[in-house]
């Protein structure tokens, strides 16, 4: 992949149309999407746009720009930095939602299998590989001193003696070390359903073949128990 | 009993007629939900009077039932795996009350904090997982209460997706028929928030201590109030009805000050994504926009949230702030987690301390709590569970 002076990934004006058509074509667009005053109140109230090249009052302009060029220079690192916190949605004068435009172009980027996405996401396999084998995102041993050393000489406690401090917890849901409560298979195999349904696993074996391959394994497991 | 409120420094009991709308459209959306009941098309899990429900008013002056019995615990991957005082101080409380429960293996989460945070999914598959997990407690006969504010948000937005989505009704019917279960959509979406919220009163009786010297901070978490922000409780009397009531109107009603501070709308900085693979975007921001204002300008003893993200990143990204010399530092529990503390419930077994990061001690001695006891009493427990003895619980499960 090529990239220009600005970081973006070379692609023909025909596809960058095709990209900017599918986000279109996404029945939440219009609802999120109306008219922009470009009065950037919803920047104004954006956490990332303090530490990041980012704003959602430019994510409005170039999508109401009719500009596939402007909504393609957004598909590469850019749509990343959003917080999610949905601020923008919330005080936007005229109702538009920066945010949710952003899942949608994320959708489009995850779904194709951009090589942006690829790369932003895989440090974030081993979450990926617990929400969608077992149905739980955090586990009590995925709070490990060497994972997150930021957090403190205290995080150690979490990881000591796991298994019996997890039993002193007064809930019998919760005594389990490895998911945050004991997801019962039943339930497991449900979502499995869900998600090939959905095209949810369609999408990881896009984005990382590999951890897919290990997510099958689980599941078929899961289900012959 | 009449609750004396206090609140020297802030704005939180200042009342008015004056409602906060900021100019948004107003439709309510169950006019809809019960049309498609009524045309068969979906059903719905109604609140009756079995529920015992308590009204509250939400952003536009509508009714909000709050249930407040037969419940059906949809918990927090976040709160169960790395805050667990959270959700036991709840089930603490509904013991307390002889609330109707049930906590259960049967229910996954509702996976939205993995889509904010990657978008390995899309509107049908967490509509999908948010109606597989309704109809469970549709099958139980209780009324689903959400823990987490992701839920709540993402709930509520499924719901809202759902009612006006002829398209994605269908597909998620199809779905449930292939796993043996039914298009369902609660009355109201529910947040554990809530529940305390119009359960405050009862809670303040059960107040052990006086707290009339305890300045707390209150944090709102984005997705209960700005996720489909109609749908969220505020009350007149409470910052005169212009910021969300629930969490601040526990702590009034326990007595404690709530005190404002200029950065109160900003996100808590998790970012979904951020909190796990890009932390010091989510550590400055907890820094510097969140922390350092609730110590310098209200002088805060604790931080209080209701969700599982924010009491995370509030509470976990505090010490390494100290490298950069940020000293400021703040105990961050939530709101359910607070008031079980102050009603009696024990440090260690209840509310669960231990695993936090930032120093509760000082705000617990401040409040008069002796958390040496509870220390020891937890060590002792620790090593006769460590010999083979079972764990008291707070239910019996089979
Ligand atoms: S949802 Fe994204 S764009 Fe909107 S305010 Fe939050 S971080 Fe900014
Ligand atoms: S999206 Fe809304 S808040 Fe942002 S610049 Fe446009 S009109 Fe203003």
């Amino acid at each position: 992949m090529e990239y220009d002076e600005n970081g973006v990934s070379i692609v023909s004006n025909d596809f960058k149309k095709e990209i900017f058509e599918e986000a279109k074509k996404d029945f939440r667009y219009e609802e999120y999407v109306r008219g922009c005053l470009n009065c950037g109140v919803c920047t104004g109230g954006c956490p990332p746009h303090r530490f990041f090249d980012f704003s959602p009052r430019m994510v409005l302009q170039n999508c109401k720009s009719n500009d596939p060029a402007l909504v393609w220079g957004m598909m590469d690192e850019y749509i990343w930095a959003c917080f999610q916190c949905f601020t923008c949605a919330m005080i936007c004068p005229f109702l538009n939602n920066p945010g949710g435009v952003i899942a949608i172009l994320r959708e489009i980027s995850v779904r194709r299998g951009f090589e942006s996405a690829k790369k932003v996401l895989k440090p974030y396999s081993r979450v990926l590989l617990k929400l969608t084998a077992y149905g739980n995102q955090l586990s009590p041993d995925m709070i490990q001193p060497d994972f997150f050393p930021d957090w403190g000489p205290h995080i150690g406690y979490a990881s000591q003696d796991l298994p019996l401090k997890r039993k002193a917890i007064p809930m019998p849901t919760l005594q389990v070390t490895n998911l945050a409560w004991d997801v019962a298979p039943e339930a497991m195999k449900e979502l499995y359903t869900i998600f090939e349904e959905a095209g949810v696993f369609k999408i990881i074996e896009v984005v990382d073949p590999s951890l897919y391959e290990i997510i099958q394994d689980i599941v078929d497991d899961v289900r012959s128990e | 009993m009449t609750i004396e409120i206090r609140n020297r420094l802030g704005l939180a009991d200042v009342k008015s007629d004056f409602r906060h709308i900021a100019g948004r459209k107003i439709e309510n959306i169950h006019n809809e939900l019960l049309e498609l009941e009524a045309k068969g098309e979906i059903k719905v899990i109604h609140i009756t009077d079995e529920h015992k429900p308590i009204e509250a008013e939400t952003l536009f002056g509508w009714k909000k039932k709050i249930p407040t019995t037969k419940l059906w615990h949809h918990k927090s991957c976040g709160q169960c795996g790395n805050i667990p005082g959270y959700p036991v101080s709840l089930l603490w409380f509904m013991n307390k009350f002889g609330t109707e429960y049930v906590d259960e293996r049967n229910q996954t989460s509702c996976t939205a904090w993995n889509y904010h945070g990657s978008a390995t999914s899309n509107p049908v598959g967490l509509a999908a997982v948010a109606v597989r997990n309704w109809h469970r407690s549709y099958e139980l006969g209780l009324f689903p209460l959400i823990h987490c504010a992701t839920s709540f948000g993402d709930y509520k937005e499924m719901r809202n997706l759902l009612i006006e989505n002829k398209e994605l009704r269908d597909e998620v019917r199809r779905i449930m028929h292939k796993i043996g279960r039914e298009l369902v959509i609660p009355e109201e979406i529910v947040h554990y928030s809530e529940w305390v919220h119009v359960m405050r009163f009862e809670i303040a009786k059960l107040r052990k201590y006086d707290l009339s010297n305890i300045i707390t901070t209150v944090h709102p978490a984005c997705h209960c109030y700005k996720m489909i922000p109609e749908d969220c409780i505020y009350d007149k009397d409470i910052y005169a009805g212009k910021r969300t009531a629930v969490s601040t109107g526990v702590a009034l009603a326990l007595g404690a000050q709530v005190a404002d501070y200029s950065t109160w709308y900003d996100c808590c900085g998790f970012g979904f994504r951020h909190i796990l693979t890009e932390r010091e975007a989510s550590r400055s921001f907890v820094m510097d926009r969140k922390i350092r204002p609730m110590v310098r300008e209200a002088n805060s003893d604790v931080c209080i949230t209701q969700d599982t993200g924010c009491t995370t990143t509030l509470d976990k990204n505090q010490w390494i702030g100290k490298a950069m010399g940020y000293t400021e530092q703040v105990p961050v529990m939530a709101d359910v987690m607070f008031a079980a503390l102050v009603c009696g419930a024990d440090v260690y077994k209840i509310v669960q301390l231990q695993w936090h990061t930032t120093d509760w001690r000082p705000l617990c001695e401040k409040i008069g709590i002796d958390w040496k006891k509870s220390e020891e009493e937890y060590n002792a427990y620790l090593e006769k569970l460590r010999a083979g003895e079972k764990p008291e619980n707070l239910y019996e499960y089979a």
